[in-house]
């Protein structure tokens, strides 16, 4: 190297003059307070992802998969345990709605959200069993049902330190998890784990036990608030046309009972499953795998069937048969033995109060079909004659407000009993909603200074559910002013995202299922598990990517010295925007200065 | 390490073993496969330097400055219109003595569209401030890649290294690759003297007023003086470790000659040819090869020149409105020969847009220039008027 290289570039230089060979500064560009430019500045603060605000339980989705991509799969597992009870099994049998509302959708393909929790769910449950947690209350709670809402209620309040009584109809907890999922769906071994793990907290669940039944209601009254969760038993009435049916027109919630408690009916060689949601699903596969040939009979078309669509796709994969714009009218027996069925043909009509087209005959449009065996899967009602007067029952369910509460003091009423979509994350939901309504109640009435419940604050953006990591204080991930506005594919930065392939499940190859109940979907490898965290664009929320550092011209971003995201030196910050610009998720904005 | 390749990847080769840190480039024919063994060579490990995708020539030029600036060695490569994108670019890298490193593959700008060799997209750029090294062989655009991180790095200019299209670009030779370990004893780490550093932050390439300026573009001019005497010296570092070295100009059979042709690129081997030719039958035929065009070696051609009654210059390239570039430096550096002692000079424009320049063209060349009277014109188009 020659000297003229390594001179100082301050110092006097050839020429006599004292100029340096390039155009630098001769001082610190600190002496330039570029922020006395800006009239407008960034604001850093993290928003909601759709996942978090899409999910009927109110899990911090976003969070647990930014936890997981950091390699810290217990905080993540921690996380996703303090609001939701069962992640193995609603990563196994959730409509995952989350998924619908990924932004990664627009890029892509949304992250197999279902797909991590239920990896996730498994790492949980194969930890050691939490440690119940200390009774600091003294008050006792008594939960009606063992579903997926009552135990949600059940697990949070033990987690707050109440103690919790749960009275079960059935013979053992699970409510319809145990009852209306089949096996190949929910393997019994996960449920029982899982359902394990919640009594663990020191939760006393009596099976076998129905109020009005077993019990009088009076029993609660030892209890100071009562979560009632009963589900929706009843299968509707599963009769075709005017004429008494043959015994094997049934409903098939019945069916699905009698088999996941281990039965095996022989149905025939042909049945027919009536309905399109999924509980017709889990019929037609039931049936398939005890031998029988299964056509479903849909009245609408494959774009109005409220079931899970994955199910409505591995039941074709299996071998049920569709007919769609069908309806039954009149079922033919002989002898007490059911012939076959007459069918009515639709076409869609104009919406109904649904927002689905309304179904209509079609004129000349009647078919027979061949039946040994006819299912309905119509619905489900409740049966809610066990509940004390006073508690106002509308539409079939009880009323009761956000959080659960009824018209009659201390009684709570959740899961299918009120007014929800049907589904296990609503449950769950609902349950969690119920132990925050429960518990602030309790409190209230122990005469302790509660505030109001700041329920706008709690829910995960405008319309999500409850969090009890907000309710509690509790958020580990320590999100930088956080604004509880949805992250949108608007507020994305699309450049900084690269395309890959979402990682689907691997199923069971369908070959001959008779009789085999085993679990179908085998869910991802540890590498497809890892890749599919990686998509996670963590919307809304900073994840420390450090683009705004890069990018900052001014330098004016850096890292807090706790680790936990960055300040903004306002001092040098001009106003550019251009960390708001390149942020690839939206958690950072520009707004005017305030003069 | 022996092996048989394209002059692109000659360059890749080259940058690899100069451990560049930073490589930010855009694709253009001819001049791709350079970047794309690179970008392998970054991907499986053999480089482990930082490769920045970027939109345009002019990013990628922008990114290496940046780059450049923060103190690491910084390397791309382009071709014709990416070179003419990059051109402002080409400015703050000269003017900010950023010693980067490109290669410049060079191609005939359009229109009309051509993908074939002329030397217009660099010569185009001549004003810039860049040093600008024309190469004849693959093994010549190795080795001078290597040269040119440390004169770079020696004198804080921006190194063009110039191939031809095809006739070098995508034809192979065979190629020694020197090992890493001599490379490394003629190569040090770059120390950059002025960097970007967040703990003591100036300002670069601000506002500088008339009583200042021009000291900067003296220091720059001064820089391109001293790479005349530090160019022969690298090359002659580089020859001790290595047996190969090139000169800012070749003086080839110049002995006593009548006749002397000036070329560069590829053009160079052909004549050799041809020289020999005449040679072996008693003819006073010479050549001299330029390599470094910038800076210009003036004197080093005056003296090369002077004693031959006549040169011809074999340019692939024109100045619209002036004639074949290197014939009109050269007139200009013979202007201080006594008007006696001044050869006559020829300049013949050929080749452009890759039209081949055979034996045959050029001896028909020197046949002529060995007898004709003074040209009437200083540009003659051969193929097209001769």
């Amino acid at each position: 190297m020659s000297d003229s290289t390594e001179r100082d570039i301050t110092e006097p230089k050839r020429g006599g003059r004292d100029i340096p060979p390039i155009a630098v500064s001769r001082t610190t560009t600190e002496v330039n307070p570029t922020g006395s430019w800006k009239y407008i500045q960034p604001r850093y603060e993290d928003r909601v992802a759709p996942c978090n605000a899409n999910c009927p339980v109110g899990i911090d989705i976003e969070g647990y998969l930014y936890l997981l991509g950091q390699g810290r799969t217990e905080e993540a597992a921690a996380l996703l345990l303090e609001e939701n009870p069962m992640p193995a099994v609603t990563g196994r049998v959730c409509h995952h709605p989350c998924e619908d509302g990924c932004n990664r959708a627009n890029l892509d393909q949304p992250v197999a959200i279902h797909s991590v929790e239920r990896r996730l769910g498994d790492i949980a449950l194969a930890s050691p069993p939490p440690a119940a947690p200390d009774p600091v209350r003294d008050e006792r709670v008594a939960v009606i049902g063992s579903g997926p809402a009552g135990l949600a209620c059940a697990y949070h309040l033990a987690r707050y330190g109440y103690r919790v009584t749960v009275f079960e109809a059935a013979p053992e907890a699970g409510g319809m998890l145990r009852l209306g999922i089949p096996e190949y769906r929910l393997p019994r071994a996960i449920l029982d784990r899982q359902i394990e793990r919640i009594s663990a907290l020191g939760i006393e669940i009596r099976c076998g036990t129905a109020i009005g039944r077993d019990v009088p209601w009076s029993e609660l009254d030892r209890f100071d608030a009562v979560f009632a969760a009963p589900g929706a038993h009843v299968g509707k009435d599963p009769r075709i046309g005017d004429a008494d049916n043959a015994p094997t027109v049934r409903a098939g919630l019945e069916f699905l009972k009698e088999v996941n408690a281990g039965g095996r009916p022989a149905l025939g060689d042909h049945v027919v499953v009536v309905g399109g949601g999924n509980t017709a699903m889990d019929c037609a596969r039931s049936a398939l795998r005890l031998g029988s040939e299964v056509t479903v009979l849909y009245r609408r078309t494959p774009l109005e069937m409220p079931a899970i669509p994955q199910e409505v796709k591995e039941a074709k994969i299996e071998g049920v048969k569709f007919r769609f714009l069908a309806t039954p009218t009149v079922a033919r027996s002989r002898d007490g033995r059911l012939l076959g069925i007459e069918c009515q043909q639709m076409m869609l009509g104009p919406p109904d109060e649904s927002g689905r087209r309304r179904p209509l005959p079609q004129e000349d449009g009647r078919f027979t079909m061949l039946a040994d065996c006819v299912l309905t899967a119509i619905g489900e009602d409740c049966d809610l004659g066990f509940l004390p007067e006073g508690i106002e029952i509308s539409g079939g369910v009880a009323a009761v407000d956000e959080l659960c509460e009824s018209t009659t003091a201390r009684v709570f009423v959740g899961g299918d009993a009120a007014d929800l979509p049907r589904s296990v994350a609503d449950a769950l939901g609902s349950g969690k909603r119920a132990a925050i309504g429960i518990d602030h109640w309790l409190r209230e009435r122990a005469g302790e200074p509660v505030e109001p419940l700041d329920l706008a604050g709690l829910r995960f953006g405008a319309n999500g559910n409850l969090s009890i990591a907000r309710e509690r204080g509790t958020d580990p991930l320590h999100r930088a002013d956080p604004v509880n506005e949805v992250a949108g594919w608007e507020s994305m930065n699309p450049a900084h995202f690269r395309t890959m392939a979402r990682n689907e499940d691997h199923f069971h190859a369908a070959g001959d299922l008779t009789a085999s109940f085993g679990e179908v979907n085998f869910g991802l490898s540890d590498r497809e598990f890892r890749d599919e965290v990686a998509r996670c664009m963590n919307c809304g929320v900073c994840n420390r990517c450090e683009l705004c550092l890069i990018f900052c011209p001014d330098m004016a971003i850096h890292r807090r010295e706790d680790g936990e995201g960055f300040e903004i030196d306002l001092r040098y910050c001009k106003g550019c925007g251009l960390c708001a610009a390149e942020c690839p998720r939206g958690a950072m904005a520009m707004s005017r200065e305030e003069s | 390490m022996k092996k048989v390749m394209i002059g692109n990847h000659a360059v890749s080769w080259g940058v690899q073993r100069s451990r560049v840190e930073v490589i930010s480039a855009y694709p253009i024919t001819p001049q791709t496969q350079i970047v794309e063994e690179l970008s392998d060579m970054c991907a499986d490990g053999r480089l482990p330097a930082r490769y920045i995708k970027v939109e345009s020539e002019h990013s990628a030029m922008a990114a290496c400055i940046g780059a450049s600036a923060a103190g690491v060695r910084t390397f791309t490569a382009t071709s014709a219109q990416g070179l003419a994108l990059m051109h402002e670019l080409l400015h703050w890298a000269a003017g900010g003595r950023l010693p980067i490193v490109m290669a410049d593959v060079n191609r005939a700008m359009a229109p009309g569209w051509n993908i074939w060799t002329d030397q217009n997209d660099t010569l185009s750029q001549r004003d810039t401030g860049w040093i600008q090294l024309y190469c004849e062989t693959n093994q010549e655009v190795f080795d001078t890649t290597v040269q040119s991180f440390r004169l770079a790095e020696t004198v804080n200019l921006p190194v063009m290294i110039i191939l031809d299209a095809f006739f070098l670009s995508h034809t192979s030779e065979p190629v020694d690759v020197t090992d890493q370990e001599v490379v490394d004893e003629f190569l040090p780490r770059r120390v950059a003297t002025y960097r970007l550093d967040p703990s003591d932050p100036h300002a670069f390439g601000a506002l500088v007023r008339p009583d200042a300026y021009m000291e900067m573009r003296w220091q720059q001019q001064e820089a391109m003086r001293d790479t005349l005497q530090r160019m022969p010296e690298i090359d002659a570092a580089w020859g001790a470790l290595t047996g190969r070295r090139y000169g800012a100009i070749e003086e080839y059979r110049t002995d006593g000659a009548d006749l002397l042709l000036v070329t560069s690129g590829t053009i160079t081997s052909t004549a050799r040819h041809v020289v020999d030719e005449r040679r072996d039958r008693g003819e006073m035929v010479g050549l001299v090869k330029v390599k470094m065009f910038r800076p210009f070696p003036t004197a080093a051609l005056r003296s090369a020149l002077a004693a031959a009654e006549r040169v011809a210059v074999l340019d692939r390239n024109i100045s619209p409105g002036h004639g074949g570039i290197f014939a009109e430096e050269i007139r200009s550096a013979l202007y201080d020969v006594p008007l006696e002692d001044r050869p006559m000079l020829f300049g013949y424009v050929l080749g452009l847009g890759g039209r081949d320049v055979t034996p045959a063209v050029i001896d028909s060349l020197v046949e002529r220039s060995l007898t004709a009277d003074p040209p009437e014109r200083q540009d003659l188009w051969v193929g097209v008027e001769l």
